[in-house]
């Protein structure tokens, strides 16, 4: 980004001294001046009265600027805009996986377990004969399905089917109320430092409010006490004037 | 331990866009200072630092590394003060408007100018006097007194060599100390 100018550039070199001494002038008075150049300058100043009261009135100016100084900022609040800054997708991943419920994670995982089984060439099902699994990792022509529960626990019949899935119906109903009150939670913590939040504003506000109406009145008080006090020196002039003349008078008719 | 301006801006750009507030916090005093003391008013120098965060915040992928952040974030607030000057036409300003900007005027006497108002009046001055300079001069002195920049940072804001930067900077001081000559028994 290049910065406009607006055209006038400083060809002609300032008049006042015709010593040529106004960048080693300002970087000493600056204190940026190079061992030898500041020796130069000050041996300069010791010649040149001119350039000694320059750089005085210099000094003098900057005491001047100083006294304009800073004493309220403003509240800024810059309001982002996500959409604008180019986001990698392991950020906008991790985003997701923060805003998403307990319960959707649960039901993601287990959708990401079958997934991966299935393109690994598992295949589980369940039927009569119960549940069956059957892994073709490396790709093997499949041969009869093995009944997994022949080898574990036995057969499982339709009641326990039944029962599995009463259970994990009532898992995820868990897990969703657990997440609705977790979020809840959020929600209410989240509104409490709301709340402070514009509380602290709020009294900031105030603050400044106050300290403006102070500053306002005492600005009037400092008005009325300088006109008050003119107005006085115009009256002391007139009762001044009509007083003096005749002790004048008197005084010229002794001598 | 307290991030550096490019870890912030890494972050942000990664996906953090709470980080740059961060930024906008440590850098608002400074770029409202530059603005305000630029544009001489209390509105506009708002604007133009929201203005100034935004656009830095919308451009924060062009930025470059190897430049200071600091030198260009000024650099944008810069750029956002000169529009404002350049939309802002300096005569249409009615004596009206400017009296009531400038407050009342200084007494014609500094016979008690080491008091609290006078103080104040001279304050007002500076801040007239400086508006009254071009922008060129003004921005070299706002960046050197107000901000605390070195020569060669400011030349590197504005693009230009440090010997003109020091060139504005004398030419600017003259104009200033011709200026302000009649409140020197004030300091």
């Amino acid at each position: 980004m290049k910065l406009e100018m607006s055209g006038e550039e400083m060809n002609s070199t300032p008049k006042t001294p015709n010593c040529n001494m106004h960048e080693a002038l300002v970087a000493y008075l600056y204190d940026e001046a190079a061992p030898d150049e500041n020796r130069r300058v000050k041996a300069h100043l010791t010649e040149c009265s001119a350039c000694e009261q320059e750089l005085q009135a210099f000094e003098r100016v900057r005491g001047m600027l100083q006294q304009w100084q800073l004493d309220d900022l403003p509240v800024l609040r810059v309001v982002t805009e996500p959409s604008s800054v180019k986001r990698s997708m392991v950020a906008a991943l991790k985003e997701l996986f923060w805003v998403t419920p307990v319960w959707a994670k649960a039901l993601g995982a287990v959708a990401t377990a079958m997934l991966v089984l299935a393109v690994m060439g598992t295949d589980v099902s369940i039927g009569r004969d119960g549940f069956s699994f059957h892994a073709n990792l490396l790709g093997r022509p499949q041969t009869a399905p093995v009944n997994t529960n022949e080898k574990t626990s036995g057969s499982l019949n339709g009641a326990n089917i039944e029962q599995v899935r009463t259970e994990v119906r009532s898992l995820v109903n868990q897990l969703i109320a657990e997440s609705e009150r977790q979020q809840k939670e959020q929600i209410e913590a989240q509104l409490v430092s709301l709340e402070a939040q514009l509380q602290t504003m709020h009294t900031t506000d105030l603050a400044k409010l106050a300290s403006r109406i102070q500053e306002h009145q005492a600005r009037l008080k400092t008005i009325e006490r300088d006109l008050d006090r003119r107005e006085g020196l115009d009256l002391t002039d007139i009762l001044f004037s009509e007083v003096s003349k005749p002790s004048e008078r008197i005084t010229g008719g002794g001598d | 331990m307290e991030l550096s301006d490019s870890q912030i801006i890494e972050r942000t750009l990664a996906g953090e866009p709470d980080a740059f507030n961060a930024l906008v916090r440590r850098w608002e005093r400074q770029i409202y200072g530059l603005t305000l003391r630029m544009l001489g008013r209390d509105d506009e120098a708002k604007d133009a630092t929201q203005e100034t965060f935004l656009s830095a915040y919308r451009n924060l992928s062009k930025f470059r590394g190897e430049a200071k952040f600091s030198s260009w974030i000024y650099r944008i607030a810069l750029n956002t003060c000169n529009t404002k000057l350049r939309s802002r036409s300096r005569f249409t300003i009615s004596l009206d408007e400017q009296r009531e900007t400038s407050g009342f005027e200084l007494a014609a006497d500094t016979e008690d100018l080491g008091s609290g108002i006078q103080q104040e009046q001279v304050t007002r001055h500076v801040r007239r006097a400086l508006q009254g300079l071009p922008s060129e001069m003004r921005q070299v002195i706002i960046m050197k007194e107000y901000e605390g920049l070195k020569f060669s940072e400011i030349a590197d804001v504005l693009g230009i060599p440090i010997s003109t930067v020091k060139t504005r900077m004398y030419t600017g001081l003259t104009e200033l100390r011709k200026r302000l000559e009649h409140l020197r028994e004030a300091v």
